[in-house]
């Protein structure tokens, strides 16, 4: 974990460790996500901090809203997630833009370039263009845990939320890191100031001019800031790079020029310009979508950009001259192994089951999704979390009387599936529901969660009775049963629901294999 | 202290401890003084997947990494997974596969302990010190299972070449 006993001034950390040293350093007090790869490290190193408030929230929207009002209340506060994980917060995002903070409130996202875990390859970047957003991005674990600290100042200085942008590379890369000290701050004031917290139209115009003349001043900052540098090397190649994909082109190209931006919106078009304009040949290099690439075409100066094909998937080293050369990503044949269920993982019982009455499965992110590969291929959906609920809705609404269930698991269904369910139950929908509850956030590690009746610190607290929810719901059955003990008598039980005119629910109960393992 | 970048990769399927062994490795390269990287991915790749793990150490380095081509040694810990990575291997690189079988044997009792036996064979061809390695171990190990990994790594280490 990121702490060691020993009083070492150089840890080994990655950056998602360092982040947390950082934003420990520099008197973070709350810390709310939900977990996802590649950013689920940064939570569990932060819980190991005994001084920090630190929890995970039931989905990153709940998350982001406990952060950012304890940020209000008047404490340096952070929000983690993956990318696709923002897509949940964006709701109190975009409006959290307008009413600034109080003290720091730092967005930290992880993207996920190559989807090494994911279920799409976005570029989070746009949302700082979008929400108007100021974004740091580090390059490697030891900006991490320095840009952090940087963004917590900022939040104050310009009263507004910081995103912080990592990629896995970054997140799950280690390297020696030189870590400090604690530095404490004092709670500010919670105020009662009804302009600046009520997003009411009224107060939301006059915010909305406050957040673009923010940006303006934030501009004046990004011309100025040391996180975005100079590299003075040869005058006949420069590079205009952010992020990860610094360290490939420095790695291939020492010698050459960079402007490398820490600082990547708002756009420091000055200094672009001027290192533009002192090199002979100057290339924008970027992982995914061509967001530096699309801004410096609109300030007239001449530089060359990747071929389109790269905007597939993560760069490395051996990218950069092709790219550099002008030439098109050529896709090599993957021979690596895909990931499957582990042996003696219960989910195997549930998905035996289904494959057998041939059932169309709608799915959604877990362990489970694994179900969908072979040798099992049984699941036949997988789009967002909670969507196993909802599909089975909505695919019943176009097949009223088709062989259709749904699966969710049981950190899922917490997450964003009991809304499907409630939704399913108030617009009389029928079938059958599997809560594939193994206990523990599985696909990222073995996280708790309201179910597990565990803090994020292994603390008990009340645990929430997952039955006792379905019923409340409304489902006409809800049966708890262990798929791995008597098989045919839950083979027997699924035909009967799946037969009946009735919303059922079935928790399908048994523990991960890898929980004791974890203890 | 050698200046050239030293760069590994080591590799395998998710389940056999391929990120403990590289975890040992960065610790013992950083206590010897060098500045190290590390690369790998967590996740999905875990459930019984491909996994490889990229280190680099010397006086600075940028890329996290390895290019095709361009890895000193290839630490492989599965035969059907070296194919994939055997493209990582420089020319004259050393590819360690060969002693796979002789650390599973040394392991045959708990084969959970493949990748400390893994390190071991590593750790002879490596410019890090045997204080810098006993550093490692006990940072990575927790006291309980400190001892017979050490021993582990020791007859790896000193075993036939």
């Amino acid at each position: 974990m990121a702490r060691t006993k020993r009083p070492v001034h150089r840890a080994f950390l990655s950056g998602n460790e360092a982040l947390a040293r950082g934003a420990w350093q520099a008197g973070l007090k709350v810390a709310c996500a939900y977990p996802g790869t590649p950013s689920t490290e940064i939570l569990e190193a932060l819980a190991t901090y005994p001084e920090l408030d630190v929890q995970w929230s039931v989905n990153e929207k709940v998350a982001y809203e406990v952060a950012f009002a304890a940020a209000v209340g008047g404490v340096r506060s952070l929000f983690a997630c993956k990318h696709v994980g923002l897509n949940v917060a964006m709701d109190p995002l975009m409006t959290s833009a307008y009413t600034g903070v109080n003290a720091g409130f730092v967005i930290v996202v992880c993207d996920d370039p190559g989807m090494h875990s994911s279920q799409n390859e976005q570029d989070t970047r746009w949302v700082s263009l979008y929400a108007k957003l100021p974004m740091l991005e580090p390059a490697n674990p030891g900006e991490a845990l320095a840009f952090v600290g940087e963004a917590f100042a900022l939040s104050e200085r310009f009263d507004t939320p910081v995103i912080v942008r990592m990629t896995t590379r970054i997140s799950h890369g280690k390297e020696d890191v030189v870590i400090g000290e604690r530095e404490e701050v004092t709670t500010r004031a919670l105020e009662k100031d009804f302009r600046k917290y009520v997003m009411v139209p009224g107060n939301a115009r006059v915010r909305h001019e406050v957040l673009e003349k923010r940006l303006v001043r934030l501009k004046a900052l990004a011309e100025k800031t040391r996180l975005n540098r100079i590299e003075e090397g040869t005058r006949s190649l420069g590079f205009i790079t952010s992020s990860v994909t610094y360290q490939y082109v420095k790695e291939c190209y020492p010698d050459a020029s960079f402007l490398k931006l820490g600082m990547s919106y708002p756009f420091c078009d000055e200094k672009i310009r001027a290192f533009a304009k002192s090199v002979r040949r100057c290339v924008v290099v970027e992982e995914l979508d061509p967001f530096l690439e699309e801004h410096v075409k609109t300030l007239g100066v001449r530089f060359a950009a990747k071929d389109p094909s790269w905007r597939l998937g993560e760069l490395g080293p051996d990218a950069i001259g092709p790219i550099v050369r002008g030439e098109q990503r050529k896709v090599r044949k993957t021979t690596s192994r895909p990931p499957r269920l582990c042996p003696g993982c219960p989910h195997w019982a549930t998905f035996s089951v289904l494959k057998k009455l041939g059932v169309f499965v709608a799915g959604d992110i877990g362990c489970y999704t694994l179900g969908a590969l072979p040798p099992t291929s049984a699941l036949h959906s997988c789009l967002c979390m909670g969507a196993g609920v909802t599909f089975n809705e909505g695919l019943r609404r176009a097949h009223p009387d088709g062989p259709i269930v749904g699966v969710v698991g049981d950190s899922t269904f917490v997450h964003s599936g009991v809304t499907g369910l409630i939704n399913a139950v108030y617009n009389k929908s029928r079938g059958v529901i599997f809560i594939l509850d193994n206990r523990t956030t599985a696909m990222t590690g073995g996280q708790n969660h309201p179910a597990t009746g565990l803090t994020i610190r292994d603390e008990p607290t009340r645990e929430l009775d997952l039955a006792a929810l379905c019923r409340a719901c409304g489902a006409d059955h809800v049966d708890v049963v262990d798929p791995t003990g008597n098989l045919k008598a839950f083979e027997a039980l699924v035909a009967e629901r799946l037969g009946a005119d009735a919303l059922s629910v079935i928790i399908a109960k048994h523990p991960c294999k890898l929980i004791k393992r974890k203890l | 202290m050698n200046i050239e970048t030293c760069n590994v990769v080591l590799g395998g399927i998710g389940g056999q401890g391929i990120l403990k062994a590289s975890e040992i490795c960065g610790w013992a390269a950083l206590y010897e003084g060098y500045h190290v990287k590390k690369s790998e991915v967590h996740g999905m790749a875990q459930r019984g997947g491909s996994v490889e793990s990229h280190l680099r150490f010397g006086q600075r380095v940028f890329s996290p990494l390895v290019n095709r081509g361009g890895a000193d040694f290839l630490l492989c810990f599965h035969e059907e997974e070296h194919p994939r990575l055997k493209p990582y291997l420089r020319k004259g690189g050393r590819d360690l596969l060969r002693y796979l079988d002789a650390a599973r044997k040394l392991v045959a009792q708990e084969p959970r302990a493949l990748n400390t036996a893994m390190v071991g064979v590593l750790s002879r061809e490596l410019s890090i010190g045997e204080a810098a390695w006993e550093k490692a171990l006990e940072t990575v190990f927790p006291p309980k299972l400190l001892p017979f990994n050490r021993g582990v790594f020791f007859e790896a280490r000193a075993m036939e070449r």
